[in-house]
Parts: C-alpha cells; structure tokens; sequence
C-alpha cells in the first residue's frame, strides 16, 4: 500500500511537470543533447590515431546525455530508472588495424557500393524485389561524388584515381553478407557504401564487423540498425525514430489527435519503420486505435480499410513504399474516409503524386531533410545531378552524394587504412557540411540532423521544419536517466526513501 | 525559457524522492556465500604465444577448437593444426584445398576425428583423411554461406549462418533449414552454438538465445524482457541484450554473451554482468566458453574476462601491456578490485575473439596471434591465498615471449 501511495506521488509529480514544460519543449535550441568532451580537430585526431597494433588512440569519447534526443514522455518505462542506458558513448574499436601499413602497388583506390540495382524475386526482399528506383538513385549520386572527387585529382597522397566497386543486394537470401565478404576480402575496398533495405543491413555490418570494414549507410532509416553497438558503422541520413518523434509531437502536441490508425507494409521497413510511433503514442497517453499492414505491392486494400474505418480514426498514418501509400490514400478515399492522411518519407515522390493525383495535396509526409534549404552548394549539385541524369536528385541520390564525400574526406585524411579511415569519421567533431544539411554524428556515430515534414502543393513538395510549423517538442532533459536519479538522491542528502 | 524549463524539471525531481524510489535494482538471485579477501581463484601464469612467426597462416583468430592431441585453429586466411606434443604448426590454404580463407568456427568430432569448418561466406567444409567436402548454399542445404558458429550434436551437424540455421545429419545427408518460418527466430542473424545434454542452443543476433529440444524438436526463445534496445530495465530479468553473440551451455548452465554485456540462466536465476558493476573490462563480449557452472570465460574487446567463482563473483582479467613486456591478471569480486597482479605476458593481444578449454589449460585466439594458458595446479573456485602461491608456482618460464 506504501508504495502504490509513493508510486501515485511519483507519477502526479512527473505528469504535472511534464504539463508546465512539455509545451516549451526542447532542452537547447538545436533540439540534440548530443555532446563531445571536447572538440577535436583533424590534425589532433590523426596524431592520435597513428600507433603500433597493441595501442588505443588516446582520444576523448563522444558522450550523450540522451540517446536520440527523445523526450522523457516517450522514453521507454519512464516511471523507472533503467538499470543501464547505452549508446550514450562513442564505441572504441581497440583492435590492431591501425598499424597495418598502405599497401604499395595499387591502381585505384576502391571503395564497395552495395545497394538494390537488379531486379529480383527473393525471399530476403518479400518477393518481387521493389527498392530498384531507391537503390539506382543512391547508386547515381555515389558515383557523383566519385567522379568529382577525381575531377580534383583523386586520391592525392599517391594521384590515384576513386574507383566505385558495385555489388547488388537483394538476390539470394542473406545475399548481402555475401557481397561484404567478397567487397572486404575478393575487391579489398577500403570501406563500404550502402544499404537501403533493413534487413540486408544488419546482415552486411554484422559481416563488416568481423572483416574490419567501415560501412557508412545513406538509405536505411531502420532505427535498430545503429542500435547494434557495432564499432564500423556509420549513418548520414535521419532514420525513422526521428521522423517518428517529429511526427508524433504532430500529431498529439500540436494537432491533438487522441486516436490515430497506422496503415503499413508488411516488411520490415514497415514493421521497424512506425515502432516509436506505436510506443510513443502509447506513453503519451494516445495508443494507437488500430494497426493494419499489408502485402508490399498489392492492389486492393480493402480488407485493411475496413478495419480501420471500424476502429473511428481522427488520422491515418501509412509507413511503406510510395506506390502503395499513394494507392492505399485513393481506396480510403474511395471509401469515403475523410481523415488526414500522414506518410513516410517514400511518398515524398513523383510516383505518389502521379497515383494519387488530387488526393496528394492533402498529404504530410516526414522527410529526413530540406531539398529547398538555401544553400550554394546545394543548388550547385540539384543542377549539376539534373544535368547529368536528367532528374531531380532524391533523398537516396543527395544522402549518397554526402556519405560518399565524407568517406572521400576520410580516406584522403587517414590514408589507406581501415581502420584509420573509421576513426576520421568516429572522432569527427564537427557535423558534416553535406548538400542534405549539416551531419553531426552522435556517439553512436548517428546522423543527429533535424527532420522535417514535407507536402504536395500542386505545383510542388514544399518542406517544413519543426519551426515553420510551429510543432511543440516535449521535454529533453539535459542529463542522462540515471544522473537525473542521482540529482534527486543528492538533493535530498542521499535519502530516497 | 531555458530557466523556465529548468527550474519546472528540478521542481519535479525534487519532489519525486519524497515519493520514494518507483522502482528499486534487484537483487542477485544466489546468496553470497561468507568468503573473504584472502579466497582467491586460480591465476595463469604460464603462457606460450603463437604468430605467424611460429607457423600460423595468419595472426587473426576467429576460432579454436582442441580434439585430443590438435589444437585447430581458425584463422583470415586459412587453416592451421596445432600438435600439442610437439608444437609443430600445419597449415591448410586455398591453394591446398581449403575451400575458402576465412575459417570462423571449428567443430571438431572426438567420435569421428572429422573437422567441421564454418566459413565466413565460403561456407561449410569436413575435412576428413586430408580431403575437404565443401557444402555451400548452391549445392546443399546450407541456408547461406556466411557461417558463425558450428556445433555437433549427436550424429548431426548445426552451421549458424547470417541467414538462418541449417542442420545436417551426417548419416542420412538430409538437412533442415530453420528460419523465422519454423523457429521461433524474430530475426534470422544466427551467431553462435552450443551442444549438450540433448539441447542445442543458438545465439541469434537480434533474437536472443533459442533452445532446440533434440528429443522433442520444439523451441524456446529466451530474450530481453525489457525489449529495448536502448536501455536494460532490470539487470537480472532475463538475458541482457537481443544482440546476442555467443552462447555456451555446460552443466545445465547458460553463459551469453551480447555487446551490451553478458548473462548467466541455471534454468532458474538469471544474472546479468556490466562493466560497471562486475570485473569484466567492457561490455563488448565477442565470445564466452564455459568450464562449469561456475566458471567462464569472455572473449572481449578489452582483454580475457574470466568468472572465477560464480557464487562469490570472483573475476579475473587478463590483459598484456605490449610496451612493458608484462601481463597483468587482475582479480576482483564484482567491481572491487581485490588484487593486480604482474604476471609475464599473457594473451598476444588485447582484442580476444575466441576462447577454448583443454582439460586445466586454455587456447586464446585474439586478432594478433594465439596464446596458450598451461593450468598447471589449476583448481575449481576459490582457496586461500597462501594455499594458492604454493600451489601455483609455474613449473618454467621461459615459455613466454614477451609478446608478440
């Protein structure tokens, strides 16, 4: 009885301040509460990294207050002090990579690309495959980026050229972690570039993990794939945990919906993609009415929209491909169904509009940057992508350009070493300037950017920030979950009873 | 505004002791038993490295496994035998028929003195009377060619592979894939494997551990009951982490290891293990084998983690400072230190993949080269201090190299 009094106390204390602060939102301006120790500069970094094979780098590691910058009304059992809090620090690798010497005779200096470019029928893709047009415009800006890059000379230390080793990804099962054994051992790049789909790239770092390859990744906005505490792993695009939050503090915070129905693919994109929209909206007091997920590719999604009509949604949320979303918005249509309809980032596309005509411009979808940010270098690579492909860039093309340059960036700083290479990018202090925005990697070596919501005004996808829309944030608190325990001991002399 | 929020979130952390602790850490599940400072484990001290220099194809050890006589030893590129008796190297390439140059797990068959190989993205191979039988995912049932972990259980052989399970039996030549279509496997990142007493467990990446039943075929998944992956609520709820790498049954005893830290299930209690609250150096276990019930043995980032003595949390860590030419062997119960001691050189390197037990000694594959622990005296558990020096001291000690 004494606890379920104390338990009550408790929660009031939380609700009511989470009541005062929750429309203020966010702990800084920047709306991250990542942090390094202390800014590190290039040359400081290589210094450091330069040691025999028994050494460690003698370098301070990124720590995070809190991971993923999420509020403390979506964190996890946040009645509760967790026993342990990770990703809160930046993963070492302690291995004897760093001493192995540049090899001498080389012609090029390669560099693995891994993403979905061949059409296929597979088990590991659901089916027939679907992420070709995804996979063909990372592809178109990875190779753009290689070319400039030996336009200025190639790899300077040795005027090598760049050369862009190409493997597909969705042919047999688990085929990915065969392309990362011949990519890291039969190819010997220097570092890998992909992939887009969930699954393929937790198969591939598992396999970079044990070669000792980095993997930068553009196009998977999987949350779980950085949550695998692998030392080799890089991230440049926003992932869905921050396009969920965004979309959360949306739909509750701003617009305050109390029921909410998610419509998605079958996959796991689909699966992991709405994850922290589930759980969010549970600890938020608004779980979602109903959740339908249904075959990738499909015609008739009737059986799903039944269900949600029965369940008396104020919105709908669709997490899949563009095609099916643009699909599934005409049948609810159809279906008479008014709500407003909210969307991943894969309906920001020309093939959404081209299906969902008129319907489009009702849409909101999450978007992991701002195509329409004012930007010269930006403006710089739309033109020069559009003149050279004839199309505008996507996100998987603009996301690609940049995790390529900032590999280029690495490797022309550490040099050939593979591990070197990876503790460019693993001690970077500075975020990225990419043509997507700025990059700053968390200690989980994360893309920590903003989000933004993006909609079809008939002529064009206009972009919104978290400002533009005026969306309130909840809470960020500055200190870890357990200091926050630790200050509420230390407040009152170490009595927490 | 930032005072504003500031001062709201103090006003609420303020007030939530008052209301007392929500929650409060468990507490282990054995009861301590009375053991004091002077009860100490066993500490090798008699070492031999092994490098290229003495034979290896190459310093990076994904896996050892000892049949009688031979040590057989995995490696990046190629296959090596160990002869005990006379320390003799033999090694296997490509070029010698080794279907392919990564070997990352070896299972040798005491009944039949064949080796199963796992290879990372070359499959699976027997190498038998000199000759390797190549089993790959285009000519077999090998689900995919990507092989973590092999292990034999009766006349049957398992291969975890990135893609699923794959079960062979040798006597019929039939295999059985297990993927999330007949298993209870939430992802199919199979990583590890561990045979004995009729159950075969699997450590599956991002699926936690999977018992098979052999008598009744039927599965039982063990994960984080939290089931997130950024926090572990309670340290001893349950296995600590989903991404599990390693898995070793001994004793109706369950060691795992994760990333994110390593567990213990003896099909009651569990037990979880931090950095920040045991002897272990880091939170990153690439591997664990396990001696006993009692006793195990963690491959991580940071050095060779050995739970000592289970029921009094006794660890010791070995370590070798390459500069110094010496190792370190540091004893502690839980996270106190109880001693450090300076021994001669212990593993070849820091980063430790994989750990194998013979009888007293022990085999240590790190990403520079091989080491060998010779136990003489080893005993179980804990004895008393004076008890132990006497009993330990090394027969020799020219058998270390300082270091690779």
């Amino acid at each position: 009885m004494r606890n379920t009094v104390k338990d009550t106390l408790l929660m009031t204390c939380l609700i009511l301040a989470l009541i005062v602060v929750a429309p203020f939102a966010r702990a800084d301006d920047s709306g991250t509460t990542d942090n390094t120790t202390e800014p590190l500069d290039t040359e400081t970094v290589l210094e450091a990294i330069d040691v025999d094979s028994h050494e460690v780098p003698d370098l301070p590691l990124k720590k995070s207050s809190n991971y993923a910058s999420s509020a403390v009304d979506v964190e996890p059992f946040g009645h509760v002090e967790p026993y342990t809090e990770h990703f809160l620090e930046q993963l070492e690798y302690t291995g004897p990579g760093r001493a192995k010497p540049e090899p001498e005779s080389l012609d090029t200096v390669k560099i693995g690309f891994l993403g979905p470019i061949v059409p296929t029928v597979s088990v590991a893709t659901g089916g027939q495959s679907h992420e070709e047009p995804l996979g063909i415009a990372m592809l178109r800006g990875a190779r753009m980026a290689i070319d400039e890059a030996n336009g200025a000379g190639g790899y300077h230390r040795r005027q090598l050229p760049f050369e862009l080793v190409v493997h597909n990804d969705n042919g047999l099962w688990g085929a990915s972690g065969n392309e990362i054994v011949d990519l890291a051992y039969i190819d010997n790049v220097w570092a890998i570039i992909g992939t887009i789909d969930g699954a393929n790239s937790h198969i591939a770092i598992r396999v970079a993990l044990k070669a000792e390859i980095l993997m930068i990744n553009t196009g998977d906005t999987d949350p779980t794939f950085i949550e695998t505490n692998i030392p080799w792993v890089v991230r440049t695009i926003g992932d869905d945990r921050q396009q969920n939050y965004l979309l959360l503090d949306y739909l509750y915070r701003k617009q305050g919906y109390e029921r909410v129905a998610i419509i998605r693919a079958s996959n796991r994109y689909g699966r992991f993609g709405v994850r922290e929209l589930l759980d969010g909206s549970r600890r938020l007091g608004h779980p979602i009415v109903i959740e339908m997920a249904y075959p990738v590719g499909g015609e008739d999604f009737s059986l799903q929209i039944d269900r949600i009509a029965e369940a008396e949604p104020q919105a709908i949320v669709h997490w899949g491909d563009g095609v099916d979303g643009a699909r599934i918005l005409n049948q609810i249509r159809e279906r008479g169904l008014d709500q407003p309809f909210f969307c991943s980032d894969r309906c920001a596309s020309d093939e959404f509009v081209s299906l969902a005509g008129d319907h489009a411009e009702e849409v909101f979808s999450t978007y992991p940057w701002n195509p329409h940010r004012e930007d010269p270098v930006l403006e710089r690579f739309r033109h020069d992508f559009k003149e050279r492909y004839g199309v505008e860039p996507d996100t998987y093309a603009a996301h690609a350009y940049d995790g390529t340059n900032l590999l280029i960036w690495a490797i022309q700083n550490a040099g050939l070493n593979r591990a070197k290479i990876r503790d460019l990018l693993a001690y970077r202090s500075d975020p990225w300037p990419g043509v997507t925005g700025d990059i700053p990697l968390n200690a989980a070596m994360d893309d920590a950017g903003e989000v933004f919501m993006t909609r079809w005004d008939g002529e064009g996808w206009r972009y919104y920030s978290r400002e533009d829309l005026e969306i309130p944030g909840g809470f960020i608190a500055p200190e870890t979950r357990q200091e926050r325990q630790s200050l509420t001991t230390s407040d009152t002399g170490g009595e927490t009873q | 505004m930032n005072l504003f929020l500031a001062a709201a979130f103090s006003f609420a952390v303020t007030l939530i002791p008052m209301a007392g602790s929500a929650a409060e850490a468990p507490q282990p599940n054995v009861d301590q038993p009375a053991v004091s400072d002077l009860d100490l484990p066993y500490v090798y001290t008699d070492w031999k490295q092994y490098t290229v220099e003495d034979g290896l194809p190459n310093d990076h050890i994904f896996a050892i496994d000892v049949d009688g006589p031979w040590v057989w030893i995995g490696t990046e590129d190629g296959l090596a035998r160990l002869d005990k008796r006379t320390g003799e190297i033999r090694s296997w390439r490509e070029k010698d028929g080794l279907p392919w140059r990564v070997v990352s797990a070896i299972a040798a068959d005491p009944d039949t003195g064949e080796v199963w190989l796992g290879m990372f993205g070359g499959g699976l191979a027997r190498f038998s009377g000199g000759r390797f039988d190549h089993f790959h995912q285009l000519n077999s049932g090998l689900v995919n060619d990507v092989v973590y972990g092999v292990c034999i259980e009766n006349e049957n052989i398992w291969a975890a592979t990135t893609a699923g399970a794959s079960r062979y039996n040798t006597r019929t030549g039939e295999w059985t894939i297990y993927t999330e279509k007949n298993a209870p496997m939430e992802e199919i990142w199979n990583y590890g494997c561990s045979y004995a007493d009729g159950k075969v467990y699997l450590g599956v990446w991002g699926s936690g551990v999977l018992e098979f039943d052999v008598a009744t075929e039927h599965w039982k998944d063990y994960l984080d009951p939290d089931g997130e992956m950024e926090i572990d609520l309670y340290r001893d709820d349950g296995i600590v982490h989903v991404i599990t790498t390693g898995v070793s049954y001994v004793d109706k005893t369950l060691w795992i290891t994760t990333y994110f830290g390593a567990s213990r299930y003896d099909g009651r209690h569990w037990r979880g293990y931090f950095e920040k609250d045991s002897g272990s150096p880091s939170d990153f276990h690439n591997a664990v084998k396990a001696r006993s019930a009692n006793e195990a043995w963690f491959s991580t980032d940071k050095g060779l983690a050995q739970v000592a003595d289970f029921p009094t949390d006794t660890w010791v860590v070995y370590t070798t400072d390459h500069a110094s030419h010496t190792g370190q062997a540091v004893i502690s119960r839980g996270d106190r230190v109880l001693e450090t001691r300076t021994i001669p050189p212990n593993i070849p390197h820091n980063y430790v993949l994989w750990t194998a037990i013979d009888g007293d000694d022990l085999w240590v594959g790190t990403s520079k080269g091989l080491a060998h622990a010779k136990g003489t005296g080893y005993f179980p558990g804990l004895r008393r201090g004076a008890d132990q020096a006497e009993t330990q001291k090394p027969e020799k000690q020219e058998t270390n190299r300082g270091g690779s």
